[in-house]
């Protein structure tokens, strides 16, 4: 048993912070929160004038699995590959974790990269843990999918489909079409074995998308979000936006219930024409209000993972409350990337992934990361 | 123009109230109760009032693949011959290129603008305003430094082609050898002129300082030793694999510029230690905080490492020179901007409140010259 005694808590529960303390028990689950808790047999970490708040999730990474010319999450051969699995890309052990943690990132969605049009299954995967296994938390939470320059880039360049954004949109249809079709076929011949569809192993990485158990993830930028979302509209399926800038010309667009969150950022450029035209930190804001979730990302290796508290703290400089900006950061993340049983918030039960501060970090340019705990255990900050 | 009671933070290392009286782009006079009938009046009661930030080392204004309907190299990047010191950046940059970027809604008024990393030799370096049209009005100084480099990146371009230079031997070996040959350089009737040693030359009579990209401090003590027997000024880019032990750095007195490590796909950039470069500044090193200088640089790069800065120094007096002051003093324009000082360009930003401790500042106005090219409320530009 540990107790973190005294700190200022932010539960992201609650709004507003209060003083108390937080036992963690021996499974790493938090035991109790609250005020003067009994600590008799506990293990104490003063955290007297510290900000104790929830680990960081980054609810849009790569970490683990890509490494400059190194390359596990982009299967390019096909532009359509629902099959991958970004459970087979990651290398736990990889460096970029350490990182995550010195940065207070204790959870981070993986995910495909967006070379294809549809990139296969991400998992989420806390930073630090005793096995691949006990540090993941869902399997699968999303299936990968791009719009855009990306895969249009990449087929471009090979004379293929597609090289467009009309052949994107086509590529992204007709999959979620023969998914359907597929579980009707399934679902009609179910007692009629010889009349069944031959096994699939891309069609049933999207059952989970059509049965809305879990949402498309698609990297998106300005007009493409509102393609995105059409077609999330036509085969009513979840969706997340993800990359998003340009998101606060689309405010009405957004705001639909098919749009399970939108995940902005990274800012890694200045202006370039097309795509990358629009930089909007204010959509922060301008989505909380309208009751739109919303976090940020690193895009972690291709951004560091210190951007994530950089970048929730432009939104703040665009309007956001400070505390909001940390919910984006925790709360919010965990509810889009469906791990908000297990993390985003401190509350007993949830697993205690914590962190303390010297100071709140999405106000205070200055406050610096002094302790973390994933799954109740201290991790060293390297 | 007078702005009214702000809180000035001169960048270098002074916070004090007063008023500050601007004429003609300059700054005037600095002093409190400054009465001034026919000037405009600006209220900076209770509103924080900071040097422009300088990115010493930039690629903003540059046009390249990104920005140009057909695939071509960016302008600051001549990869046809690993020794170019003969080719000037001003010819590179594209006023409205850089305009378009609005750089001073972030803070920026003046930018060091330099060929890449990609060249042992790449070309002279100029110091430019973030905002106007003619790249010759908004220089603000022509030759700010000659850009070297003995970086990984130079091999894996030329290597690529079979084509020197393949190895980090070739790199310091041409590096001694190209100085060596400046030394010797003579015009002559009748001989045709070497233009490349002749802008070397400039170096080695200190017109120019040498700003030399690293990757590690390796890099840093074969090309120190190199150079040991001229006499020239160097300035150090990246700061890669530079620790608190690394003493002869500050018995030698060589200035820094940090890039940004936003580059995280880059082993070497992985090695830079913020911590122990803040140890040498304390005992007195110029450390600049600068962003990188590829297309993918980032408009709040300059600020964020400031923040990274504050993190270890937790003193916004300590870091801001980092941001202003010296960039200026390594570019030699810190006569003219970089401070809040009379006689200095009014190069200023006022802020709602202290962008080094809160997330919540926003900027009022950024005056660039003593023009306000940037203020609260003015949309951002979209491409």
């Amino acid at each position: 048993m540990h107790v973190i005694k005294n700190g200022t808590i932010y539960t992201m529960k609650d709004s507003s912070p209060f003083k108390g303390d937080i036992l963690i028990s021996d499974d790493g689950k938090i035991k109790a929160i609250g005020t003067d808790l009994g600590t008799t047999d506990a293990e104490i970490t003063d955290a007297e004038e510290k900000t104790v708040i929830p680990g960081f999730v980054d609810a849009h990474s790569h970490i683990g699995g890509v490494w400059m010319e190194s390359e596990d999450l982009n299967e390019m051969s096909n532009p359509v590959t629902p099959e991958m699995d970004s459970y087979y890309g990651i290398d736990p052990k990889d460096k970029q974790f350490e990182t995550a943690v010195s940065c207070g990132i204790t959870t981070s969605c993986l995910i495909p990269g967006s070379g294809n049009v549809i990139g296969g299954w991400g998992i989420v995967l806390k930073s630090s843990g005793d096995s691949f296994k006990d540090r993941l938390l869902k399997h699968p939470v999303c299936l990968k999918a791009a719009t855009g320059i990306n895969p249009k880039g990449v087929y471009s360049g090979r004379n293929q489909l597609p090289m467009t954004r009309m052949g994107i949109a086509f590529l992204l249809r007709d999959y979620l079409r023969r998914v359907k079709e597929y579980m009707e076929k399934k679902e009609k011949y179910r007692d009629e074995p010889d009349k069944m569809p031959p096994y699939d192993l891309g069609l049933e990485h999207g059952i989970p998308v059509i049965e809305k158990k879990i949402p498309l993830k698609v990297h998106t930028y300005m007009h493409d979000m509102v393609t995105v979302v059409d077609i999330a509209r036509e085969f009513d399926i979840l969706v997340t936006i993800d990359h998003a800038q340009g998101a606060s010309d689309f405010y009405d667009d957004l705001c639909d219930p098919h749009v399970k969150g939108v995940i902005f950022g990274p800012i890694s450029a200045g202006l370039f024409p097309g795509e990358g035209g629009k930089i909007d930190f204010e959509c922060c804001k301008g989505l909380h209000d309208r009751g739109v979730k919303v976090t940020v990302m690193t895009d972690g290796p291709v951004t560091p993972e210190n951007l994530l508290i950089y970048q929730a703290g432009e939104a703040v400089r665009k309007g956001m409350d400070p505390v909001d900006a940390l919910g984006m950061i925790t709360k919010t993340a965990s509810e889009i990337i469906l791990c908000d049983d297990r993390v985003g918030t401190l509350e007993e039960g949830k697993d205690a992934d914590i962190q303390i501060y010297d100071a709140l970090p999405t106000l205070y340019t200055s406050a610096v990361l002094e302790k973390i705990w994933i799954n109740g255990k201290e991790v060293n900050i390297k | 123009m007078l702005i009214k009671n702000g809180r000035i933070h001169d960048g270098k290392g002074n916070v004090f109230q007063s008023d500050i009286l601007v004429q003609d782009g300059m700054i005037q006079k600095i002093a409190p109760g400054i009465e001034a009938d026919d000037s405009e009046i600006i209220d900076a009661e209770g509103k924080e009032i900071l040097p422009g930030f300088i990115q010493a080392l930039s690629a903003w204004g540059i046009n390249g693949s990104a920005t140009e309907i057909r695939p071509s190299a960016n302008d600051n990047d001549e990869t046809s011959d690993p020794v170019t010191p003969h080719l000037d950046v001003r010819y590179a940059f594209n006023g409205r290129a850089a305009t378009v970027q609005q750089l001073g809604a972030f803070g920026l008024c003046v930018i060091g603008v330099t060929p890449t990393d990609n060249n042992l030799f790449g070309g002279t370096m100029a110091v430019f305003e973030v905002d106007g049209v003619n790249p010759y009005k908004m220089c603000v100084k022509p030759y700010a430094g000659m850009k070297a480099s003995v970086c990984k990146r130079m091999k894996d371009i030329y290597g690529k082609r079979n084509t020197a230079p393949m190895t980090k031997m070739w790199i310091f070996e041409q590096l001694q050898e190209q100085f060596r040959q400046a030394k010797e350089y003579k015009v002559e009737d009748g001989k045709e002129r070497n233009m490349k040693l002749e802008a070397l030359r400039r170096v080695l009579d200190k017109e120019l300082p040498l700003f030399l990209s690293i990757d590690n401090e390796q890099d840093a003590l074969h090309a120190f030793e190199i150079l040991k027997p001229y006499d020239i000024d160097l300035v150090l880019c990246n700061a890669y694999d530079i620790h608190a032990d690394s003493a002869w750095i500050l018995e030698n007195n060589i200035p820094l510029i940090v890039r940004s490590s936003s580059m995280t796909m880059d082993d070497n950039a992985m090695k830079l230690d913020l911590k122990g470069i803040a140890e040498l500044y304390e005992k007195g090193l110029d450390v600049a905080l600068s962003g990188v200088d590829s297309s993918f640089q980032i408009r709040e790069d300059v600020l964020w490492l400031g923040i990274a800065m504050m993190k270890i120094l937790k003193d916004e007096k300590k870091v801001l020179p980092m941001m202003t002051s010296i960039p200026a003093k390594l570019l030699g324009v810190g006569d003219v901007t970089g401070s809040i000082e009379e006689g200095k360009r009014a190069d200023l930003v006022i802020w709602s409140a202290d962008p080094l401790e809160t997330y919540q500042a926003e900027i009022i106005t950024t005056y660039m010259g003593g023009k306000a090219i940037y203020r609260k409320g003015d949309e951002l530009r979209c491409m």
